[in-house]
């Protein structure tokens, strides 16, 4: 008698975690920068960025402003590379053994259009926020 | 706040690099002039050997009787001079920056031990400043510019230790950090900090001449 409710809620609560775990993943909210070539021994904070709400504010409506795709030293103009991650491509060209490179994309593409546009962080400790 | 960054960040670093080197140049050789005038015995007498060998005990720490007699002072100013060369051109941050500007690199320091050559810098101020305080043959010697001085070069590593721990106020200090180390590089020409280019050439000489002349040891 007294095992009755647990058997029963089990399933339940079980049920609902896999909602919950289903719901978090289909969402699929970027709301910090995780590029892979950095996992598990980033240097830094990771970077908030809330994609959607970061466009929007910032009225970019063009996805390759990052996403892009190149063709011999030329940018496509309708071409996306949504798909990839900027380490894909961009990936580590020094001896040093350090992917400065990817860094220098990110850094170059967000920094660059802050500056450009006078809005958005540029300094180290504004886009790597310690929690 | 775009607009400080970008002008601290661009125009000023130029003019700071130019006024150190040219103004490091004009020391130099204004110096090396004059020495023409007052002594020109020391172009004769001046060998390389004797030089590097007195640069050589003098650079070493515990080399030199000066510095046996003094073991903690040689132990602070040895590691706070290291810390003062080696942070600043090793720093991850600093790398990142000129990996943007120029798409060059090279091996830098882990950041936990960035910091702590940088605490070890801030402290070799506060002891080098008490040290004019306290000790009454050093206080002799001292006038307000030496303060002014050791502040100009804890300055840049006390700003960079504070936006690097993201203290309140780190996007200010982040930007102050970078003015006063543009600062401190102009200063070092036209400051007692110029022991930084001059000391070769000084040791050097001396080294010439009691290693050529009088044949004895100047360490
Ligand atoms: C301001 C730059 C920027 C713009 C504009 C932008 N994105 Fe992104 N996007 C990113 C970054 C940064 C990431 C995260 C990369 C990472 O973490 O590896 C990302 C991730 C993504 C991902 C996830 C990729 C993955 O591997 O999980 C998708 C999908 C995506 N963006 C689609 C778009 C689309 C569609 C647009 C245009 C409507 C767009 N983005 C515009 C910067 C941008
Ligand atoms: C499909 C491959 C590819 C992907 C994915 C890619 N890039 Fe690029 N990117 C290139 C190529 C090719 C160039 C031009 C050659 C160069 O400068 O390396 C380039 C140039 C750049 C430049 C310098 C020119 C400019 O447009 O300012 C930046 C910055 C940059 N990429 C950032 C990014 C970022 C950030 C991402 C991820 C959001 C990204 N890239 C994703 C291939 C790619
Ligand atoms: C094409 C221009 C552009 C690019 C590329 C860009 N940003 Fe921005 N970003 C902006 C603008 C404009 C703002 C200011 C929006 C506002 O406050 O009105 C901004 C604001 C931000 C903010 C402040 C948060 C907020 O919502 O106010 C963060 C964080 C940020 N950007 C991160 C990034 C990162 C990380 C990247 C690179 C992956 C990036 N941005 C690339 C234009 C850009
Ligand atoms: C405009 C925002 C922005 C600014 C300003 C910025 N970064 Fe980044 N940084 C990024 C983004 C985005 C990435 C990619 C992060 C990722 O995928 O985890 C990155 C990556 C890195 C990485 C590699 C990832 C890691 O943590 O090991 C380092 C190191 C780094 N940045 C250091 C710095 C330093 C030092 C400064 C200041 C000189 C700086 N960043 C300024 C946005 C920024």
């Amino acid at each position: 008698m007294k095992k009755r409710p647990v058997k029963l809620s089990a399933p339940i609560i079980f049920g609902l975690v896999l909602c919950l775990v289903m719901t978090v993943f289909a969402q699929e909210d970027i709301v910090e920068v995780a590029d892979s070539i950095f996992s598990g021994k980033k240097i830094r904070p990771p970077v908030p960025f809330h994609h959607e709400a970061h466009n929007e504010k910032a009225k970019i409506y063009e996805c390759n402003v990052c996403h892009h795709v190149w063709e011999g030293g030329k940018k496509l103009e309708y071409e996306t590379s949504e798909e990839m991650e900027c380490s894909e491509c961009h990936y580590d060209t020094t001896a040093a053994g350090y992917p400065f490179d990817v860094i220098k994309a990110y850094h170059d593409n967000c920094k660059g259009c802050h500056l450009q546009k006078k809005a958005g962080p540029i300094l180290c400790s504004e886009c790597h926020v310690k929690q | 706040m775009h607009e400080i960054y970008k002008f601290v960040s661009g125009p000023l670093v130029w003019l700071a690099f130019i006024i150190f080197v040219g103004g490091s140049l004009y020391r130099l050789i204004s110096m090396a002039i004059l020495a023409k005038k007052k002594d020109g015995l020391v172009y004769e007498y001046f060998s390389l050997k004797y030089a590097f060998r007195s640069i050589y005990h003098w650079l070493i720490p515990f080399c030199s009787r000066n510095s046996q007699q003094h073991p903690w002072l040689t132990l602070v100013t040895f590691a706070f001079h290291v810390s003062l060369i080696f942070t600043p051109l090793f720093l991850l941050a600093h790398i990142i920056l000129i990996k943007e500007s120029w798409d060059i690199s090279w091996w830098f320091l882990p950041e936990g031990m960035a910091d702590f050559l940088t605490i070890v810098v801030i402290a070799g101020c506060v002891f080098l400043g008490i040290r004019r305080i306290v000790r009454p043959e050093v206080r002799y010697l001292t006038n307000t510019s030496d303060f002014i001085i050791l502040a100009l070069v804890g300055l840049p590593f006390i700003t960079g230790f504070w936006s690097f721990h993201q203290w309140p106020g780190s996007t200010f200090m982040g930007i102050l950090h970078i003015f006063s180390g543009e600062v401190l590089l102009v200063m070092i020409p036209f400051t007692r900090l110029s022991h930084m280019i001059f000391f070769p050439f000084t040791r050097g000489y001396i080294g010439s001449e009691f290693g050529a002349v009088r044949n004895v040891k100047d360490w």
